[in-house]
C-alpha cells in the first residue's frame, strides 16, 4: 500500500478532531439543558428509616395523596409497597409546579409516569423526589418499573391529572381521586 | 527498560495524565459549582446551599427549594422491625416461650398451636414475624379484638417474642388438613397469578414460599378457613386496619364475597408442607 | 492444532450451552409478555427465567467465551505456550463449579433475584457463593494473561506486544478492577446477608457497588468484538490494520473511561448527589471517543482491502469486499447495529434525556442491540474463524454460517427496534404481563408481537450456530497453516512504554476511581443511612 506513515496519522488527527467536536456538542447540549432549563436527575440525599417509615410524621397514612400546602406549593407523597402504592390514585393540577415525594418501607421500587419524563428510583432508606409540570391532562399510567418482588407485574398506580380549575383542595388542603 | 525509552516516554505519560486529569477538574467545576450556581440563583437556593446539594451533603435539588411536612403521625401499627426485634425472634428464649404459650394460649389455640375452635386462628408453624406484630398490635389497640387485648395487656415485648417464635419453630409442620381444596381454575389464577387489569397481584406473591414479600406476612396454608374469611372480610370493611399502607385493605376491597369465601377454602385445604417444602 | 485448543473448546462449549438454554428462556418471556395467550405465566416461573436468562447471557456465556478466547490469544498471537495451563484447567472447573451451584439455585427457585440482584431482596446463597467461584475462576484467566504477557516482554525487550494480546491484558486488568465493586457487594453484604448474619441491609451502599461493575462489565463483554476487529476482520478482509497505534489507544481508552461511570445508571436514584451525576456524565461521554476512533481505524482498514481488490471511487470499495467470509459480513452487520445500539446510548447516558427512558424496554433494547447484536455476533464470528484450528476440521461451505449471521442480524433488527418505540412510550421493564385492556397498553400488542418474531429468529439463528460447530467434525481436515492476526499497515517496529503495558492506566483509572466514586461510597460510612429489613426470596415468608 503506497500509503505513508505521515498521511495516515494525518487522517487519525483529522477525524480524532471530529470526534472531539461531536463530543463537545453532546456536552454542551447537556450544559444547555442544565442552565437554562434547570434540568438535574431525581437526586435528593434525604434519609429516612424504611423499618420505621409507617410511624414517621410526613409518611403517616392520612397525609399521603396531594396536598396543597400552607405555604402554596403542591405536594403529592406516595408510599411504594410490596405490592402496590398507597394512594393508588393521585391528583394534579395540570401546568402547576409539583412536587412527587415518594419512599418505600420494604425494597426497591420505581416509577415512571407514561407519557411524561416523570421517573425515579425508589430506594428503601430515601425520599426520591422530582419536581414536575404536567401538561397533559387524562388518566396517566404510574408503574412500578422496577423489580420488586413476583407481585411486581400487578403493581401501578393511576395519576390523574385536572384542569386547575377542577382542582379543589378540602379545607385541609387535600385533594383525592373519587 | 532502558533510560532512552523511558525519555522518550514522558510526554505521553504527562499528557495522558494531563488530560485525563483536566477533564475531571473541568467537569467537577460544572458539575459542583456553575451548574447547581446558576440554577439555584433561580429558585431562591443561596450558593452555599446549592454547591452543598451539588456534593450530596445537603438534601435536595439545587434548582428547588425543598418542601416541608407538618403531619403528626397516625400509626396504624406501633411495630418496627429494628434489628434487635429480629434478632430476638431469631433468638427466643424458648423455656420462656413454651411455659408462656401453654399457660395463655393453649386453651384456644390449642397445645401444640392446632386450635380446637373453628373460630379461633392455628398457631402451629405460624412465621414468628406474624405473630408477634398481631401480638403487639392487639396489645396496642391497633388491631382491636377484646380477648385478645386482655390476654396480651400483661405481656412486655420480650414475652410476645418468645411466644411468637415458640409456635413458629416449636411445631412447624404440625398442621395436617383434611378439608378439600379448591379446585376452581378462577382461584387458583388469583393465587397463582393474580389479575392485573384489576391490580390485583397473585396471593403467592407474598403468601407464596419463594416470594419475599414483607416480613410480617402470615402463612396462611392450613389456616382456618372461618378465620381467614371473617379476617379478609374485616379489611374490606376497614374494621382491621393494622395492615400498614393498606397493603391488604386495598386487596380486600377488590375481592367479591365469594372470592373471599373461595380464597379461604383455598388456603384452608392447603397442607403446610406444601409452602415449606 | 494449538496445544490450549482442549482448553479453549471446553470453556466456548460451556459458554454456547448456556447461551442456547438462554435463549429459549428469552424467547418465552417475550411470548408471557405479549398479548398471545400465554397458559404457563405465573410471576415464580416468569422471573426465574429472566434470572436464568440474565446470568446464562451475561456471566456464564460471556466469562467462559472471553477465558477460552483469551487462552487461544495467549498462544497463537504470542506464538509460545500458555504459562500455568493447569491453573487455567483449575480456574475453569472452578467456574463450571459455580456455574452449577448457581443453575441449581436458580432452578429451584430459590434465587429469583435477576442478575442484578436487587437486594434487599436475598435468594440463596448458593446463587451468590456460585457467580463468586465463576468470578474466582475468571481472575485466574486475568493473572494468567498478565503473566504470559510479562513473560513474553521478558523474552523480546523492547518489543511491541502484539496488538490481540495487548487488547486481551487491557480486558483481563479491567476486568480485576470492574469486579471489585460486586465482589465488595456480594462478600461484605449480600452473602452475609444470604447467610442469615446479618438482618439489614444498606441498600444504597450495594447499589452502588454494583453500578462500580455493571458499566465496565459491558466493555469486559465487548473486548473479544473489537479485537476482532482490529484483528481479524482486516485480515479476513485481505487488507491491513490501518494504525497498530490507534488500536493501542482504543483499548487503554476503555480500560481508562470505562470504570468511572457506573453512576449513570443510578441517574434515577435518590442517594447520589447531582454533582457527582454530572462528574460520571462527563466521563461516560468519553466512552463515546474510543468508538468513534474504531469504527475509523476499521473502515479504513476495509477500505484497503476494498481498494486492492479493485473497488474504485468514493464508496466502490465497499461492494468490492469478500461481504461472503464470515468475518467480514459479521462485523458489517456488527457495526450497524452498533450504529442503532450506540445511537440509543447516548440517550442513555444523558444526564436530561435518561428520565424519558429509565428502566423502560428502551434499555432493554439498547444492551440487547450492542451486546445480543455488536459483541455476541463477533463471538460467533470469531468462533468461526478458529474453530477449525481447534478441530482441525473446517467447514466444506460457509452458507450455513452466512444463513446464521444474517438470521442473527434480522431477528436483532427485528426484535429490538420495536423495543425502542415502546420504550419511548413507556413500556416499562421486568414485568411478567401487561394487561392489554388498559387502552394505552393495548396500543402496545402489534408491536410485542412483532418482537417476538424477531426473537423466534434470533432463536433460530443460536441452533444453526451451534449446528454449525457441532457439524464441523465431519467435515474436511483443515489446512496447517498457522492462525495469524492482521498485521498494520506500518507494523511499529517499537511503540512508547505507555502503549505497551498498563502502569500508567493503572494510576490514572486509580484516580479517576477515586474521584468519581470516593466520595459517592464515602458518603454511606459517614450518613450512616438506615438499613432496610432482608427480604428473602429462597423460605417461606
Amino acid at each position: 500500500m503506497a500509503v505513508s506513515e505521515s498521511d495516515i496519522l494525518r487522517s487519525e488527527v483529522r477525524w480524532a478532531m471530529i470526534v472531539g467536536v461531536a463530543v463537545a456538542v453532546i456536552f454542551a447540549a447537556v450544559i444547555y439543558t442544565g442552565i437554562e432549563l434547570h434540568v438535574n436527575p431525581p437526586s435528593n440525599i434525604e434519609t429516612i428509616d424504611p423499618k420505621a417509615l409507617h410511624l414517621s410524621n410526613e409518611f403517616t397514612e392520612s397525609n399521603l395523596g396531594t396536598r396543597v400546602e400552607p405555604e402554596g406549593r403542591i405536594t403529592t407523597r406516595i408510599v411504594a409497597t410490596q405490592f402496590a402504592f398507597d394512594p393508588p390514585c393521585v391528583v394534579v393540577p395540570a401546568n402547576e409546579p409539583v412536587t412527587l415525594r415518594l419512599t418505600t418501607p420494604d425494597v426497591i421500587h420505581g416509577i415512571l409516569v407514561t407519557g411524561t419524563n416523570v421517573n425515579t428510583m425508589i430506594v428503601p432508606g430515601y425520599v426520591a423526589q422530582v419536581h414536575t409540570v404536567f401538561t397533559k391532562t387524562g388518566d396517566l399510567l404510574m408503574p412500578c418499573h422496577e423489580y420488586c418482588g413476583l407481585g411486581h407485574s400487578q403493581m401501578w398506580a393511576t395519576v390523574r391529572v385536572v384542569p386547575r380549575e377542577s382542582f379543589r383542595p378540602d379545607a385541609e388542603g387535600r385533594v383525592a381521586c373519587d | 527498560m532502558s533510560v532512552e525509552s523511558e525519555a522518550e516516554d514522558r510526554p505521553w505519560q504527562v499528557r495522558a495524565s494531563v488530560i485525563v486529569v483536566a477533564i475531571v477538574v473541568v467537569a467537577a467545576l460544572l458539575g459542583f459549582v456553575v451548574l447547581p450556581v446558576v440554577q439555584g440563583r433561580s429558585a431562591g437556593v443561596d450558593a452555599f446551599s446549592a454547591i452543598c446539594r451539588a456534593l450530596g451533603l445537603q438534601a435536595g435539588s439545587p434548582a428547588v427549594r425543598q418542601p416541608v411536612s407538618a403531619t403528626r403521625a397516625e400509626p396504624v401499627s406501633l411495630v418496627a422491625w429494628t434489628e434487635e426485634v429480629i434478632a430476638r425472634l431469631h433468638n427466643p428464649n424458648e423455656e420462656n416461650g413454651s411455659d408462656l404459650a401453654a399457660n395463655i394460649c393453649a386453651s384456644c389455640h390449642g397445645a401444640d398451636g392446632v386450635s380446637p375452635d373453628p373460630a379461633f386462628p392455628h398457631m402451629a408453624g405460624q412465621s414468628a414475624f406474624a405473630i408477634y406484630k398481631q401480638l403487639h398490635d392487639f396489645k396496642n389497640g391497633a388491631r382491636g379484638n377484646e380477648i385478645m387485648a386482655s390476654v396480651v395487656e400483661q405481656l412486655d415485648d420480650e414475652q410476645m417474642a418468645d411466644i411468637a417464635a415458640h409456635f413458629a419453630y416449636f411445631t412447624k409442620g404440625a398442621l395436617d388438613p383434611t378439608t378439600p381444596v379448591t379446585n376452581d381454575p378462577a382461584i387458583v389464577r388469583l393465587v397463582e397469578r393474580g389479575i392485573t387489569a384489576r391490580g390485583l397481584p397473585a396471593c403467592a406473591s407474598c403468601h407464596g414460599a419463594h416470594a419475599g414479600g414483607p416480613i410480617e406476612t402470615p402463612t396462611l396454608a392450613g389456616q382456618r378457613h372461618e378465620y381467614l374469611a371473617a379476617q379478609l372480610r374485616a379489611f374490606a370493611k376497614g374494621e382491621r386496619r393494622n395492615d400498614i399502607y393498606h397493603r391488604m385493605r386495598d386487596i380486600a376491597t377488590k375481592l367479591t364475597d365469594s372470592e373471599i369465601e373461595e380464597l379461604a377454602a383455598y388456603y384452608a385445604g392447603i397442607g403446610l408442607y406444601q409452602r415449606i417444602k | 492444532m494449538t496445544s490450549v485448543a482442549r482448553l479453549t473448546k471446553a470453556h466456548l462449549w460451556i459458554a454456547f450451552a448456556a447461551f442456547l438454554v438462554a435463549c429459549v428462556f428469552g424467547i418465552w418471556q417475550m411470548w408471557a409478555r405479549s398479548p398471545l395467550a400465554t397458559p404457563y405465566v405465573i410471576a415464580e416461573h416468569y422471573f426465574l427465567s429472566v434470572t436464568a436468562h440474565g446470568v446464562a447471557m451475561a456471566f456464564v456465556l460471556t466469562t467462559f467465551f472471553i477465558m477460552g478466547f483469551g487462552y487461544f490469544t495467549a498462544e497463537t498471537a504470542l506464538d509460545r505456550p500458555l504459562p500455568g495451563k493447569p491453573w487455567a484447567w483449575a480456574g475453569f472447573f472452578l467456574a463450571v463449579a459455580g456455574t452449577l451451584m448457581a443453575v441449581a439455585a436458580i432452578l429451584s427457585g430459590q434465587a429469583s433475584v435477576l442478575y442484578t440482584f436487587y437486594p434487599p431482596l436475598t435468594g440463596s446463597p448458593f446463587f451468590y457463593l456460585g457467580l463468586v467461584l465463576v468470578v474466582v475462576g475468571s481472575w485466574i484467566w486475568c493473572i494468567l494473561m498478565i503473566v504470559a504477557m510479562r513473560e513474553w516482554k521478558g523474552a523480546h525487550p523492547g518489543a511491541p506486544v502484539p496488538l490481540a494480546m495487548f487488547a486481551t491484558v487491557a480486558n483481563a486488568i479491567m476486568w480485576l478492577w470492574t469486579t471489585v465493586g460486586v465482589a465488595a457487594e456480594l462478600l461484605f453484604i449480600v452473602i452475609p446477608a444470604s447467610l442469615g448474619w446479618v438482618d439489614t441491609v444498606d441498600v444504597g451502599l450495594t447499589r452502588t457497588l454494583f453500578s462500580w461493575t455493571l458499566h465496565a462489565i459491558v466493555y469486559f463483554w465487548l473486548f473479544p468484538a473489537y479485537i476482532a476487529f482490529y484483528t481479524m476482520a482486516p485480515q479476513a478482509a485481505g487488507g491491513r490494520l490501518y494504525s497498530d497505534m490507534m488500536g493501542r489507544l482504543t483499548f487503554v481508552l476503555f480500560l481508562v473511561y470505562s470504570l468511572p461511570v457506573g453512576l449513570h445508571h443510578l441517574f434515577m436514584d435518590p442517594e447520589h448527589s447531582t454533582g457527582f451525576k454530572f462528574v460520571q456524565m462527563s466521563l461516560t461521554v468519553l466512552v463515546a471517543v474510543p468508538t468513534l476512533l474504531t469504527v475509523f481505524t476499521i473502515s479504513a482498514s476495509l477500505e484497503i482491502a476494498g481498494r486492492l481488490r479493485g473497488g474504485r471511487g468514493l464508496l466502490g470499495w465497499i461492494p468490492a469486499l469478500p461481504w461472503d467470509r464470515p468475518m467480514v459480513l459479521a462485523t458489517g452487520l456488527s457495526f450497524v447495529m452498533l450504529f442503532f445500539g450506540g445511537g440509543g446510548g447516548l440517550v442513555n447516558m444523558s444526564y436530561g434525556l435518561n428520565a424519558l427512558i429509565h428502566n423502560t424496554s428502551w434499555v432493554t433494547a439498547h444492551f440487547h442491540l450492542i451486546f445480543g447484536g455488536t459483541v455476541v455476533i463477533m463471538y460467533f464470528a470469531i468462533c468461526y474463524a478458529i474453530w477449525p484450528r481447534l478441530t482441525g476440521h473446517e467447514a466444506g461451505t460457509q452458507d450455513a454460517q452466512r444463513l446464521q449471521l444474517w438470521l442473527w442480524f434480522v431477528g436483532m433488527m427485528i426484535m429490538s427496534l420495536p423495543w425502542h418505540w415502546l420504550g419511548l412510550h413507556g413500556q416499562w421493564r421486568r414485568v411478567a404481563q401487561f394487561d392489554y385492556t388498559n387502552p394505552i397498553i393495548a396500543a402496545w400488542g402489534p408491536w410485542v408481537t412483532t418482537s417476538l418474531v424477531g426473537g423466534i429468529l434470533l432463536f433460530a439463528s443460536a441452533v444453526v450456530f451451534v449446528w454449525n460447530l457441532a457439524a464441523l467434525r465431519a467435515d474436511r481436515k483443515a489446512p496447517v497453516a498457522p492462525f495469524a492476526f492482521a498485521t498494520a499497515v506500518h507494523q511499529p517496529a517499537r511503540v512508547p512504554a505507555s502503549l505497551n503495558g498498563f502502569g500508567l492506566w493503572n494510576v490514572l483509572v486509580l484516580v479517576l476511581m477515586i474521584a468519581a466514586y470516593g466520595w459517592p461510597i464515602a458518603q454511606f460510612f459517614v450518613l450512616q443511612p438506615p438499613h432496610a429489613v432482608v427480604h428473602r426470596v429462597d423460605r417461606g415468608g
